[in-house]
């Protein structure tokens, strides 16, 4: 299987293009104003003693950091190679990510230049615009378009002067201002939400600290509102809904008026931040068995405490080995990974290329969407007394986190909890959600609904669970749609109850028996 | 060298002038739909054409006063960079009726500013417009750092308290055109300030209180909202429009918006 | 009228050095650090203030950076605190940047530079009184300056974390705007800089209030009680009036923002609710209990704030009165209107705040009272630009730097004065509050108009300071690019204003209607950081002027006033001979004093040649 990389470094021009596309009357005063500014600039500059300044970096997982330098060299390595660096973005096309670019295909060569093609109209095409080939004979070369190109927007025609060698043949195809999806994308990312989610979408930018709940960290590939089942990706949809409707109760503003090309372009972006965030996760777990280095450590330590107790009980004849060392350990390992690099890890990295890219490519699918079969049952008294009932029961079991009364202040939100895979306890009590991060259940009474509020939200809440949380889903095997809906039409009206009616407490008393 | 400084002050002062002269072709001015040729925006709204107006009106009055204080400024700085060796310097220690005329002079223009600006100011907050004669059309409530709206289903009036059936929206205010409407200004945690430049309105969204701002809108199209008070790190993000539209659109919009809103998500099949 | 000696204060603490005048045997510390003589006290007030002038200008420099380049590298924050991120700041380091340059450049410039430095150096020297009234204070006064600056330090980010528990460094300064409105700066969740840092901001504050509460009382003290013979009140110059004026002020007004600022570290630190209403919740924090009302917060702090823009400005236009007057060699112009049109200020002063809060929610009968008292209030700002404009009518003037940074402050005053009609019009100021306009406004009056004050103040006084004069070539390339940056940076900020653009915005520019504005801005950045620059220019002229400026006598200037009289500089207890006053201030080219153009206040003429001045 082919898997062509893409390097995108025309960072600068698209900003420069995007500003200039805001408003036509910047370009006519900016010329000689910027002169200006730029002395000024420069003067700064020069007194300040810095350079061009530091450049943005895609920090690193914390569990890469814990691996054998080799192996943290290789991962870097890798990510550099398939993801690039934020001042140059690589598209890898084994991910299902829109890049961006229009494509075209060759309809004429003559000594004057090239004639082109497009389905659709061209977007502004700024002088140079990349190409990136994809048939004939320049196929995967990157040119670019000349300085002299034009379009005509009728016949949809791109001509531009001049072309080297090898010429490209008539009927060559290839796409226009690759990458521009993803670099856009990146500007308003950086604009927008880098100081929150962070440069490499970790959740840990400059005023991530401070917020609570704090910001989503992609890298888990973990989104909590979708529309999706419970182990699937989210769509584009989602994350566009999120991007514009923000989420009620968080610092998660809402992007109404990002415009619809940068919106798309940011929820692109941030796909392909999740993708290179989880697969740098899902290298990490692979690696972290055999070479990490904090575990080979804890193990010498481990063993060594084992020796000694050993060494105090035991006879002289059968005196237990002594064990390796840390460092024997990280050797042994070291000489094993440089094995392991070039025999296995080009088929685990292609293995977990693949497996994300189905993983997101399902989760686009119309099977993954949750579609109630039945239409919401009539919001009545019966449907929410029913609701209720079943919110309180064993099957719901919603008042355990969500409180009899809805107030997010259940039994759950009172006891310690264990770590996932471990038999250590959280210091905190109350939930904690998969980023291990302390979790209130919401409070129902409020009519705050950080994941939307049409009934569909709320019935895809509860039937998908909400991800990376511990709210599990119900569908299709706890409850019954309908069940979900009159639960939906119980929740929804929680609001407008002044107070909890005597009843719930005596049917609280009753269902818990 | 006194005669370049004094030229110098005048200069300075010409370019002041020049410059609010020229700024109106230039984008810098008022914003609003452009009027003729002069580039500044007229107010969308008609409490907004009256502030415009006045500001008009004082800075006809500021540019006189300014220009003619730097004119005589210019003319003492040059007179006095020229007066020679063996002229005499006048000593003076003022002048009783001199200063009973810039006394007298400048408060009444000021006291004739004042006077004349409160029946705008009466007209917002009293007379012409009043929570009685303007449709409460929704709740607007600043939060770090957006606006949440909440409008009562189309048919009803909006309620103090949050009705099952009302609508929400975020980022957008939409209105009717063509009278006089009022929106709760609310906020759910900091101080915010509720500013649409096109139609010159600002109100301040003040904790625990809820302010009435009642405004009209002249053409349906969309606005520019902001916030205008300091609310904390993201105050620049609080991005949103006024959407002003017809009657009718306004009707049909809640219609539909209410529709999309109670989505049960539920598609019948195909039959 | 008898002149009191400080002897009563000296006696009363310093008796283990015993010492009357000439002293002798004071340690370097005591005369240099320590110490209790006025001039000491106002150097080291005005050499301090010089560098928080820089400190707060680089903070300045920050925010335009960010207008003009929003979210590129910004360079020494971005390489010190952002480089993780390309050294892209963050927005709350913006609403940092923004609101220490205000708390700054007000309470640790304009403020102590005003009454600290040259209330200090030149009260006692212009009324003839060998020092303070009470110098032991005077000297306590300073050295309060010193915990603020700490607290803002601290409020700043720049304090270690295990004592200030400020979290996050600087990316967690205070950000509330001076203004410090609640809730914002109320809660502590309600932004990164609400935090500890928010709370080491009041209390800075505080500190700078008993610092300005001690010279205010300090300063009343000594112009009423230790005027040298003959000094009766009208014959005090300008400067004296207008630093009385300000001490009242000061005096009145002060407590009032401490209480505040009391109520406000309760409400973060005790629990109260002064400022907090109810049922409140900023980033999932508990409700907040408690009926408080934030609007009392804008109340307590305006009525402090507003008089402390006269604070900001009375004593520099009576120092420019008096350089206006010696710089044209003329009397000043109605000097009795001046000091009343000061004193109609300070009046007016107390009753104008309700014009910072036209569209807070207050009941909008009350705005249009506050209204009108503001509008009156331009009258007598009016008056005293007249007045000067008639101080130089017909005069013989020194185009010097003093003269020429007195006249950009009276042409600036002019501005800031005609813009704030703007905003005395209520329905105006609906539109252009809180947009760019009040900041052209604001700055016109404080920078335009006080700084340019204090620059001609500190080129006038300078000799009486060091004994030398500082170079006047310099100081006018110092005052002509000043001015031009300086009207560059700001002058658009007016027309931003009528554009709609909000203040306090870290970019403005993702707004469509404001996007076009970005260029302008450029320039602006441009030019304050030309004026920036410039600044250097007065502090290397000051440092270098002091060891090698050219030598001076003791009046430089011809001029009038009684500091003239002591040697520069002044040696303990200011004068060889104790003063005795016979003129007014400015009689300049009086027809009495013969060949020369100016006659000392000390100065006897035989009744027989007196026949303009009125007699005392």
């Amino acid at each position: 299987m082919a898997s062509r990389l893409i390097s995108i470094n025309s960072f600068a021009q698209t900003v420069t293009k995007m500003s200039c596309l805001r408003s036509p009357y910047r370009l006519a005063a900016s010329a000689s104003q910027r002169n200006f500014c730029c002395l000024a600039v420069g003067i700064a500059v020069l007194l300040s003693g810095c350079g061009p300044g530091p450049k943005a970096e895609f920090s690193l997982r914390d569990a890469t950091g814990e691996l054998i330098p080799a192996a943290q060299k290789v991962v870097k390595k890798t990510l550099d190679e398939k993801f690039g660096t934020p001042q140059n973005l690589v598209a890898w096309q084994r991910f299902p990510v829109n890049y961006g670019g229009v494509q075209g295909s060759v309809a004429d060569v003559s000594k004057d230049g090239v004639t082109a093609n497009f389905e659709s109209d061209l977007p502004a095409i700024h002088k140079d615009a990349p190409l990136l080939w994809l048939s004939g004979p320049r196929a995967g070369a990157k040119t670019s378009v000349d300085s002299v190109a034009t379009f005509d927007t009728t016949t949809k025609q791109l001509k531009w002067a001049g072309s080297a060698e090898p010429a490209p043949a008539a009927g060559d195809k290839f796409v226009i201002g690759y990458g521009g999806n993803l670099q856009t994308g990146r500007v308003v990312y950086m604009k927008n939400c880098m100081h929150c989610h962070g440069v490499a979408g970790d959740g840990a930018g400059p005023t991530a600290q401070y917020l609570n709940p704090l910001p989503r960290d992609y890298r888990l590939g973990l989104f909590k509102f979708t529309s999706t089942l419970t182990p699937e990706k989210p769509t584009r949809d989602d994350l566009t809904r999120v991007v514009q409707h923000g989420i009620p109760g968080t610092y998660m503003p809402s992007f109404r008026w990002l415009g619809d090309k940068e919106t798309t372009a940011v929820v692109e972006y941030i796909r392909w931040l999740s993708m290179r965030g989880e697969f740098e996760k899902r290298i990490d777990d692979d690696l972290s068995n055999d070479y990490s280095a904090v575990a080979m450590e804890a193990s010498a330590k481990k063993a060594n405490e084992a020796y000694q107790s050993a060494m105090k009980t035991a006879k002289k004849e059968d005196r237990p080995e002594k064990p390796k060392t840390a460092n024997q350990l990280t050797k042994a390992a070291l000489d094993e990974f440089s094995k392991y690099e070039k025999d296995d890890l080009p088929g685990v990295i292609n293995d977990t290329a693949t497996l994300l890219a189905e993983s997101w490519k399902k989760g686009e699918e119309a099977d993954s969407l949750i579609v109630p079969t039945v239409a919401r049952v009539t919001d009545n008294e019966a449907s929410r007394e029913r609701g209720k009932r079943l919110y309180l029961s064993d099957k719901g079991k919603c008042y355990t986190c969500h409180g009899v009364q809805g107030r997010g202040d259940g039994v759950a939100t009172e006891d310690f909890w264990k770590k996932p895979g471990s038999d250590e306890y959280y210091s905190h009590r109350g939930l904690h959600d998969t980023w291990g991060r302390p979790l209130q259940p919401r409070n129902l009474t409020l009519g705050q609904y950080r994941g939307g509020r049409r009934p569909v939200d709320v019935f895809r809440r509860i039937y998908a669970g909400i991800k990376g949380t511990p709210m599990p889903g119900f569908g299709r095997t706890a409850l019954k749609d309908e069940e979900i809906w009159d639960i939906v039409n119980y929740v929804m009206s929680l609001q407008f109850q002044s107070t909890p009616t005597k009843s719930i407490v005596t049917d609280h008393a009753t269902a818990s028996k | 060298m006194g005669r370049f400084w004094a030229v110098f002050f005048v200069a300075s002062a010409v370019i002041a002038v020049g410059l609010c002269w020229v700024a109106p072709s230039h984008g810098l001015w008022f914003p609003g739909t452009l009027k003729g040729g002069f580039g500044a925006g007229v107010a969308h709204s008609s409490i907004g054409k009256r502030i415009d107006d006045l500001f008009y009106l004082v800075l006809v009055i500021v540019a006189v006063t300014y220009i003619g204080t730097h004119a005589v400024l210019g003319y003492v700085l040059w007179r006095g960079a020229t007066i020679k060796a063996e002229e005499k310097v006048l000593f003076s220690h003022g002048s009783h009726s001199l200063e009973v005329i810039w006394t007298i002079v400048p408060s009444g223009i000021l006291l004739y500013i004042a006077l004349y600006q409160m029946d705008v100011w009466a007209a917002y907050r009293f007379k012409e417009f009043s929570p009685k004669k303007a449709e409460a059309v929704a709740e607007v409530t600043a939060r770090q750092f957006e606006w949440r709206i909440r409008y009562p289903a189309r048919g009803k009036t909006l309620m103090p308290t949050p009705q099952p059936d009302d609508v929400y929206t975020v980022n957008e205010l939409h209105v009717p055109t063509g009278r006089p409407v009022s929106i709760s200004l609310k906020t759910e945690d900091v101080q915010h300030a509720f500013f649409v430049p096109e139609l010159r309105i600002k109100q301040d969204a003040v904790p625990g209180l809820t302010i009435p701002v009642w405004f009209d809108v002249d053409e349906p199209r969309q606005y520019e909202m902001v916030c205008a008070e300091l609310c904390g790190w993201g105050h620049y993000k609080m991005k949103a429009r006024l959407i002003a539209v017809s009657d009718e659109d306004f009707g049909a919009w809640k219609d539909k918006a209410a529709l999309e809103q109670f989505d049960d998500g539920f598609k019948k099949p195909a039959e | 009228m008898s002149t009191l000696h400080p002897t009563l204060d000296h006696a009363g603490h310093d008796d283990s050095h015993g010492h009357g005048h000439g002293h002798h045997e004071l340690t370097f510390i005591q005369k240099y650090v320590f110490s209790t003589d006025h001039k000491i006290i106002g150097i080291q007030f005005l050499v301090t203030t010089l560098l928080m002038l820089m400190v707060g200008g680089a903070l300045a420099l920050g925010v335009r950076w960010q207008l003009a380049r929003p979210w590129e590298y910004m360079p020494i924050a971005g390489d010190l605190t952002f480089g993780r991120d390309g050294g892209q700041i963050s927005p709350e380091y913006y609403t940092m940047l923004f609101t220490m340059h205000a708390t700054v450049m007000i309470f640790l410039v304009i403020i102590p530079v005003l009454a600290g430095a040259f209330g200090n150096f030149l009260i006692p020297l212009m009324i003839g009184a060998d020092d303070m009234a009470f110098p032991t204070l005077n000297m306590l006064s300073y050295w309060f300056m010193w915990p603020a600056i700490l607290f803002f330090a601290f409020a700043l980010g720049l304090g270690p974390e295990w004592l200030t528990h400020v979290r996050g460094g600087m990316d967690a300064g205070s950000a509330q705007g001076w203004t410090s409105y609640p809730l914002l700066s109320a809660l502590k969740q309600a932004a990164p800089g609400s935090e500890m840092s928010q709370t080491w901001w009041l209390m800075a504050v505080t500190f700078v209030g008993v610092s300005s509460m001690m010279g205010s009382v300090n300063y009343m003290t000594t112009i009423i009680n230790m005027r040298a013979p003959g000094m009766t009140l009208f014959r005090m110059p300008l400067t004296i009036w207008a630093m009385f004026i300000t001490a009242i002020l000061q005096a009145f007004a002060l407590p009032v923002l401490t209480a505040a600022g009391f109520m406000l570290v309760a409400d973060r630190v005790l629990g109260t609710c002064f400022f907090i209403p109810a049922g409140i919740v900023v980033n999932n924090a508990a409700p907040t209990i408690g009926g408080g009302q934030t609007l009392l917060w804008q109340h307590l702090f305006w009525f402090y704030s507003h008089p402390a823009v006269y604070i900001m400005l009375l004593p520099a236009m009576g120092m420019v009165s008096d350089m206006l007057s010696c710089m044209s060699r003329k009397p000043i112009f109605g000097y009795k209107p001046m000091v009343y049109s000061m004193a109609a200020i300070a009046g007016l002063g107390f009753i104008v705040w309700g014009h910072h809060m036209f569209i807070s929610g207050m009941n909008p009968a009350l705005g249009m009272t506050f209204m009108v008292s503001t509008m009156m209030i331009a009258l007598p700002s009016a008056i005293k630009t007249f007045n000067w404009i008639g101080t130089i009518w017909g005069g013989r003037l020194q185009f010097n730097a003093v003269m020429l940074n007195c006249v950009a402050f009276v042409s600036m005053f002019i501005i800031g004065g005609l813009s704030g009609i703007f905003m005395a019009a209520v329905p105006v100021d609906i539109y252009i509050h809180d947009t760019y306009f009040i900041v052209a406004h604001f700055h016109y009056v404080l920078f335009g108009s006080t700084l340019f004050g204090v620059f001609a103040g500190i080129q006038f006084w300078f000799p009486k300071m060091w004994g030398r004069l500082m170079n006047d070539s310099v100081a006018k390339v110092h005052f002509v690019l000043s001015f031009i940056g300086f009207n560059v940076t700001f002058f658009p900020m007016h027309l931003l204003g009528v554009a709609g653009m909000p203040r306090r915005y870290a970019d403005p520019y993702h707004f469509e209607y404001l996007s076009h504005l970005l260029p302008l801005n450029q320039v602006m950045t441009a030019a304050a950081f030309l004026m920036g620059f410039a600044q250097f220019l007065l502090l290397g002229n000051f440092v270098f002027s002091i060891f090698m400026g050219e030598k001076c006598g003791r009046n430089p200037w011809n001029a009038n006033g009684l500091e003239w009289t002591a040697p520069s500089p002044p040696g303990h207890g200011n004068f060889d001979v104790l003063p005795v006053v016979y003129h007014g201030p400015y009689e300049y080219s009086s027809p009495i004093s013969g060949d020369k153009d100016f006659l000392m206040q000390t100065e006897y003429i035989p009744l027989a040649q007196r026949g303009v001045e009125s007699g005392h």
